[in-house]
């Protein structure tokens, strides 16, 4: 790091020996004389969050249209407090989900045509999709950052297999596709992101990454020297950020070592990679903590986190349900199943308001990292009991830099392609782009103004 | 709407009709014949649209679809304001009452965003089908099927999936404009130079030589207590009267062309003045076709007309019924 007395770059590192700790956006990063306009511009960032299996529409869809009045349903009432952040989204389809001739596979289908909006080939072997939505943004804005995209996971990274009636484990397992024949496995393990953040890059192996753990001190330590040394160049709000922004990745680092402890006390034979917390609340609030920090620092601003693997068959022991979410899922009009169904879809919601918190917690100028984002919360099916790819619940959160009026609820006309969305998103991100899977061109900007 | 898979054998013809149902009552007519053929497994709907942005022909359309198939129907209507009046007859149609007062049909459409855009939903379900085995009939303005043409991909989709596009359109040898043309001649341009696959054209002359017999009316609709198509035709036009019929002949054209019905011309181009007059120009590497009667069927389209516009829907349950007690059905 090199302090010149000019304003502080936006890509300025702490240093230390292994590790390299980018830095939020802070006040010093702004030139005193700046014009309004420049002084204002703070980048634009996308996550896509995926929830599996589809959703209870019963308890997701909001009664009225336009301004957010009245009770939430159910599954959106733990993000209550963001309901003036949040648009969701009606009637949006993938028809490159549906079977269109290739018959059983609705789920191999759906995540694979999730960010791709093209139907996938039914393969086990060779195959076959396009280059998803964010990786088209990736290409074109990634060099801005240290990271052009990170692909997050909690569930399952197998590449190979059939997962789903022929389908490959490929497409039921992966949001993210660098080409048609080359998808982005997610990160699962909260340990292996956050040597990506701010290690080496290099994977430690489980046994070198308990060896190294039972020595380990905070990646803070190493970039001591750094730290001192930009604290006094700073002033006392930049200095507060700064502070808040070390704490929470020493917090990531404590959670971690908790994991990692009861990882290996707990379930020594678990079939998990190193480190990944048991509990899902656990493992979802390590990923999201650090992808707030990602974003936060610009270490990306671009992210895919598969919650869990489409067509999971996951249980939820920890809100007191055995079966698998997938099963449940097909409930055939049976209200105790349903009733699951509805509980696992509260329980992703749950984990999803610290994330939003968090992301709102954090100032960026005048406004703060959440309104500065488009975090788009959903899923490939709608009702996962009859495999319905149309009106598939979306949730928009954040203002997208200002360009979106949250608050709301907006119904496109039926069949309207969920790739209009991404050309929407795509230009919000600053990379226009005229042709993506079926689309008919981005949504109307009026619906969101 | 969905076929079976690639490796399964071919369903019966798929069948998208766009229609301008609340200016004529042989696209109404088309649409019940197209069901008849559908209740004897020999052809298939895979898409109802309509040409026009109206509320009242998608009610009317989705009360009919709902009629033959208690399976929930999505009704394809072009972007755009509608009209204060909106389709005068199909409304009168719509406010039929039963014996008890309350309405005799109902649809779930209340507004324009309970419908799909119908190039969208025409895409969509061509790509379901297998490769040649779907057909496109339009009794309408050319504005639908031009929009689906310039959709991002589609061309090659169409090329591969829709054997045949049959159009009413014109009048053959030659005729006044049509004013259903005339209503958007750009996109009749544009299908008749880039459209991938063969056109048969059905001109009004074929509408006036095998009207639909008005009688049937009042004669072979009487299963049903209350008939979307007769409601319709009684609220056209004061009874009795035969209904010329071009869109018919286009859907019975389209479901078995290779029945000797009609005859055919020899291959063309087809053309449009600005006034909205079709033109034919005999061409042996000529793409396009034109429908002419055959005096000598006359009397078998007749019945073959009546026979399937009338016919029950295949049997099932909430078939053949009011849109009202369908409702209630999951």
């Amino acid at each position: 790091m090199i302090l010149t007395g000019k304003s502080l770059p936006r890509r300025t590192f702490l240093k230390g020996v292994g590790a390299a700790v980018a830095l939020p956006f802070l006040d010093a990063m702004v030139p005193a004389l700046a014009a309004p306009a420049r002084a204002a511009k703070v980048p634009n960032r996308l996550a896509f969050l995926y929830v599996p299996n589809g959703i209870d529409m019963r308890n997701w869809n909001i009664a009225t249209e336009g301004v957010i009045t009245g009770e939430l349903p159910r599954i959106l009432k733990p993000i209550e407090a963001f309901r003036n952040d949040f648009i969701q989204l009606g009637n949006l389809t993938h028809n490159s989900g549906r079977a269109l001739l290739d018959g059983a596979g609705d789920h191999g289908r759906c995540s694979g045509s999730y960010l791709t909006g093209i139907q996938v080939k039914k393969t086990t072997v060779d195959i076959k999709a396009s280059i998803s939505c964010d990786q088209i943004i990736a290409n074109k804005i990634g060099h801005e950052t240290r990271f052009a995209s990170l692909e997050l996971g909690m569930d399952d990274s197998r590449q190979a297999g059939d997962c789903d009636s022929g389908y490959s484990c490929a497409y039921t397992n992966n949001l993210a596709w660098r080409s048609e024949t080359q998808p982005l496995p997610p990160i699962l393990d909260p340990r292996v992101l956050f040597e990506r953040l701010f290690g080496t890059g290099v994977v430690l192996s489980p046994e070198q990454a308990e060896r190294q753990a039972r020595y380990r001190r905070s990646i803070l330590d190493f970039v001591t020297g750094d730290t001192k040394k930009l604290q006094s160049s700073l002033g006392p709000t930049d200095r507060r950020k700064l502070e808040e922004y070390l704490s929470s990745i020493r917090e990531v680092e404590r959670q971690l070592e908790k994991a990692e402890t009861e990882s290996v006390q707990i379930d020594p034979g678990i079939d998990k990679p190193y480190g990944v917390p048991p509990d899902f609340a656990e493992h979802f609030k390590l990923m999201s903590d650090m992808m707030v920090i990602a974003f936060q620092a610009d270490l990306t601003r671009v992210m895919t986190f598969m919650m869990t693997r489409e067509g999971t068959s996951r249980a939820y022991r920890e809100i007191g349900i055995a079966d698998g979410h997938h099963p449940c899922t097909h409930h055939q009009g049976k209200t105790d199943l349903m009733e699951k169904v509805t509980q696992i879809n509260e329980y992703h919601t749950k984990q999803l308001a610290g994330f939003l918190q968090k992301l709102k917690d954090h100032q960026e100028g005048d406004s703060n990292l959440l309104d500065n984002s488009m975090i788009i919360y959903g899923a490939g099916l709608s009702d996962g009991n009859r495999h319905l790819h149309e009106d598939l619940p979306t949730l928009l959160i954040g203002r997208g830099g200002g360009y979106f009026k949250p608050g709301r609820r907006v119904i496109f006309r039926r069949e309207t392609p969920m790739t209009n969305f991404h050309l929407t998103l795509m230009d919000r991100m600053g990379v226009p782009t005229e042709q993506f899977g079926d689309a008919t061109g981005p949504l109307d900007p009026a619906e969101f103004s | 709407m969905q076929e079976g898979g690639r490796g399964q054998a071919r369903p019966p013809i798929g069948i998208a009709f766009e229609g301008d149902l609340g200016q004529r009552i042989d696209a109404v007519l088309a649409i019940a014949l197209l069901n008849g053929f559908a209740a004897k497994t020999e052809a298939r709907s895979i898409a109802l649209t309509i040409s026009r942005p109206s509320l009242k022909s998608a009610q009317f359309t989705e009360v009919l679809a709902r009629f033959y198939s208690p399976r929930p129907a999505m009704i394809g209507v072009p972007e755009g304001a509608v009209p204060a009046n909106d389709e005068p007859v199909l409304a009168k149609a719509l406010s039929e009452k039963n014996a008890e007062g309350a309405p005799r049909y109902t649809s779930t459409i209340k507004r324009l965003l309970d419908t799909p855009d119908n190039a969208v939903l025409i895409r969509n379900n061509l790509l379901a089908q297998h490769d040649g085995n779907a057909r496109i009939v339009t009794a309408g303005p050319a504005t639908g099927v031009a929009r689906l043409l310039a959709l991002y991909g589609a061309r090659p989709q169409i090329q591969a999936k829709v054997e045949r596009l049959v159009m009413t359109a014109g009048s053959f040898p030659g005729g006044p404009p049509d004013p259903a043309i005339a209503a958007d001649v750009a996109s009749a341009r544009k299908i008749f130079t880039d459209w991938p696959t063969p056109i048969v054209v059905v001109g009004a002359e074929i509408g006036e030589a095998l009207p639909y017999p008005g009688a049937s009316i009042e004669k072979d609709f009487t299963w049903s207590q209350a008939h979307p198509v007769a409601d319709a035709y009684r609220a056209a036009k004061p009874m009795p009267y035969d209904a010329p019929a071009p869109a018919l002949a286009a859907m019975l054209y389209a479901v078995k062309p290779d029945e000797t019905y009609f005859k055919v011309s020899d291959p063309g181009t087809l053309s449009v003045s600005n006034d909205g007059r079709v033109r034919f120009a005999p061409a042996a590497d000529g793409k396009h076709r034109y429908l002419i009667v055959d005096a000598a069927q006359k009397d078998k389209v007749l019945e073959i007309y009546t026979a399937m516009v009338s016919a029950k829907p295949a049997p099932g349950p909430g078939r053949g019924r009011g849109g009202a007690e369908l409702e209630s059905e999951p």
